[in-house]
């Protein structure tokens, strides 16, 4: 009851007033903690005990037996398994870049933009209100290859001169699922980078440009500085989703041609819901969820230090 | 836009479970039934409903509506039958699904209703057998089949040889005097990522003597005949004979091609003849000639149709299988078959209905065309396994007909996989053996 670094004369009181507010704090989120635990933490933890059993649907005289590590095991001895995953990752990779970089550019250009500014950013987020199976979709007609805008265009344009079957080519095919998701998700990415552009303080571009530096130093050693936090935040948020992805490419290529462009997503969804593969699936589940949760962590890490030294410098 | 409907269709569905979550006054048992019911299709189920319906006036029935597209219609039906629902109690079933549903304890066998099955072509009764009991009733036959131009190419190839050397020569010509140019496209098929594209392979597998899986279970599709069937199509892309386009293309994508006079020759499935023939949508009415897919010259094979359709099974969970069996024996009765015929071109799987007058007015594609296929049909190998296998047949058929992997080495990779898989699964080949 005594601590020892509780011993000032007006501490006793104090202590009690704490504990009971502590208490008090804990049964008021207790409820939201309830939730917590019964919607994401025992799913999850129900996957995990799923993913050690050898549970198939389709084959019930092999019943459900704990078989440890065995699907992990398999998991990593398949190959389709790891060419998902670098699918994965190269769609990570080729979206969020290009999605930052014209995210940025939308961001600066809205900034600048003086009349209409609620009107142009309505706008702008008309894609990304768009459901992705619709736009998906969508940029499936645009890539037809017999009737499709793209070919036509290109073909009146010089560039082709015979049509492309966009969705038949190992390395074609990802030219529309890059192209979908970067155009549906820019916007989103530009609103969270203008976000963050309008809490940088105007008075250090003006003195900037009186000390006299170009367009290109401010942007480089003022702007972008300043707008590390929002870009982070928008990295994770748009890796995280990328690293999930399914819909687009599920109605685009269905992971075709062969397996090109499967990801992860797709692989678990064929798994659990096309062969009924429960243990295996859950197994890949668990993979996703560590991938994805692992590079959260990071990114939270790398928010946090940058908080920290945002403070200490100048 | 296939896709599109679907989706229009699952958000009607959802629509129409709302709906019965209302207060039922009526007091008689309900049968549930799903099953593809849109345009015609739709129409002919709800006739029969109403008439089942007057026969039994203590019955009612309700159709419980489900996507087109086989894969989300097997996806939902997972959900339900998993869950262990009660209904839909009557199930419309994909040929392939019967025995992955039987072992998993979904369906009711049928063997205690006594089910007339010497009337009805064996393949398609075997096809619903798992582990020596009946689980569904075949409902209509769908069977692989030739289509083709007859103002370009008058005879029917006699063997699969002529097929790319007649449409090459077709699509060379001058087409029809005074008329449009000759087809760009020389045979077109269904050859996305999908079950559509193993049927297909399955024909041409046949044609070269090969089968999926030989008598002890293994298969063998990386046999010189299956290389040789998978060759014969990737060929058949790389030499133009058959656009690139097909490796997106399923059914409606290459009875399109070949409506609007683009394509020679088409594989497809018989729905497509009724379409064809009518002169307000199809510019090739009166001018299309069915057969069967020939045999390959000097292979051993065989002229061959996939088989397909649909069965119907009674859900293990129904809470009225006897009025369920009621409902499945009325609609696969001589009657509502030659009806169902005569509405949508599907094809009965009873042998004794071609020689009834009324199916050989019904079909636009000739009886005799559809006895010979339907009695040719070759069967997908019956196993619970099977949407698991098929799934990594189709990515190394369509891998290599995207010219990712030369045909032999894909066969290879996928038969070891497919026979590690059954390695695995502890299966006894026979376990189905009647």
């Amino acid at each position: 009851m005594n601590r020892r670094d509780g011993d000032t004369c007006s501490s006793t009181p104090d202590d009690s007033l704490a504990r009971e507010e502590r208490r008090l704090g804990w049964t008021l989120v207790a409820p939201a903690l309830g939730v917590v635990l019964l919607v994401a933490i025992a799913p999850l933890a129900w996957t995990v005990w799923e993913s050690f059993h050898h549970h198939d649907l389709r084959m019930p005289w092999l019943g459900r037996s704990f078989v440890g590590l065995a699907n992990y095991r398999e998991l990593l001895g398949t190959p389709r398994f790891w060419a998902s995953l670098a699918h994965t990752a190269f769609f990570a990779v080729a979206s969020v870049s290009l999605e930052l970089i014209l995210g940025l550019v939308l961001a600066l250009a809205m900034q600048r933009a003086s009349r209409g500014r609620a009107l142009i950013r309505a706008t702008v987020l008309v894609p990304w209100a768009l459901p992705t199976v619709v736009a998906a979709l969508l940029w499936r007609f645009l890539f037809q290859s017999d009737a499709g805008v793209v070919n036509a265009v290109l073909i009146a344009a010089g560039v082709l001169d015979q049509p492309v079957v966009w969705l038949a080519g190992t390395v074609t095919a990802w030219v529309p699922v890059i192209l979908a998701d970067v155009w549906k998700t820019t916007p989103f990415v530009a609103l969270l980078l203008l976000a963050g552009l309008q809490g940088i303080d105007p008075t250090l571009h003006e003195s900037a440009a009186i000390d006299g530096a170009g367009r290109w130093r401010v942007l480089t050693r003022i702007t972008l500085p300043l707008l590390r936090p929002a870009i982070l935040v928008a990295l994770v948020f748009r890796t995280l989703d990328a690293i999930r992805v399914f819909d687009l490419i599920y109605v685009l290529t269905g992971g075709g041609p062969g397996t090109a462009t499967e990801p992860v997503a797709l692989y678990t969804f064929s798994a659990l819901m096309q062969n009924l593969r429960f243990g295996y699936g859950a197994a890949l589940s668990v993979t996703i969820f560590a991938v994805a949760f692992l590079l959260a962590v990071i990114y939270v890490r790398l928010l946090g230090a940058d908080d920290g030294r945002g403070g200490s410098t100048t | 836009m296939d896709s599109l409907a679907a989706a229009c269709r699952a958000s009607f569905l959802l629509l129409v479970l709302g709906a019965c979550g209302g207060g039922r006054a009526d007091p008689r048992p309900v049968v549930t039934i799903s099953g593809s019911a849109v345009g015609d299709e739709g129409a002919i189920l709800r006739r029969q409903m109403d008439r089942f319906m007057e026969l039994h006036p203590a019955v009612r029935v309700e159709l419980r509506q489900t996507p087109d597209d086989a894969s989300q219609r097997h996806q939902l039906y997972v959900q339900w039958l998993v869950a262990r629902a009660e209904d839909p109690d009557v199930l419309q079933l994909d040929v392939v699904w019967t025995p992955e549903f039987a072992a998993a304890g979904w369906l009711s066998p049928l063997d205690r209703f006594a089910p007339e099955a010497a009337a009805f072509f064996p393949a398609t009764i075997e096809a619903n057998r798992w582990d020596g009991s009946l689980y569904a009733m075949p409902w209509f036959v769908d069977v692989g089949l030739l289509y083709r131009r007859t103002d370009l190419v008058p005879e029917a190839p006699v063997s699969l040889e002529m097929l790319p050397a007649l449409a090459r020569a077709a699509m060379a010509g001058a087409g029809a005097p005074g008329g449009p140019p000759p087809p760009a496209a020389g045979w077109v098929w269904q050859g996305a990522r999908y079950e559509g594209l193993v049927t297909v392979y399955l024909e041409i597998l046949t044609a070269h003597g090969g089968r999926i899986m030989d008598d002890s279970g293994r298969v063998v599709v990386d046999d010189p005949p299956g290389v040789d069937a998978l060759t014969f199509m990737r060929d058949a892309i790389r030499r133009g004979v058959s656009p690139r386009e097909v490796l997106t293309w399923h059914e409606e994508e290459t009875r399109f091609a070949f409506q609007n006079g683009d394509a020679v020759f088409m594989r497809n499935w018989p729905y497509a003849a009724a379409l064809l023939a009518d002169s307000v949508r199809s510019q090739v009415a009166g001018r299309v000639g069915v057969s069967t897919i020939p045999a390959a010259r000097g292979s051993g094979g065989r002229p061959a149709s996939a088989l397909g359709g649909a069965q119907l099974a009674i859900n293990a969970h129904s809470d009225v299988p006897d009025l369920a069996w009621l409902l499945v024996s009325f609609l696969t009765a001589p009657e509502q078959m030659l009806e169902r015929a005569e509405a949508v071109g599907q094809l009965p799987p009873r042998p004794a209905l071609y020689d009834d007058a009324r199916l050989a007015a019904a079909l636009p594609l000739g009886v005799r065309v559809a006895r010979e296929a339907v009695a040719s049909a070759v069967p997908r190998p019956v196993t619970p396994l099977w949407s698991e296998l098929s799934e990594r047949l189709q990515i190394a058929l369509h891998s290599a007909l995207a010219g990712q992997v030369e045909p032999g080495p894909a066969l290879h990779t996928a038969a070891a996989d497919m026979n590690a898989l059954l390695e695995r699964s502890g299966l006894r080949y026979g376990m189905n053996a009647p």
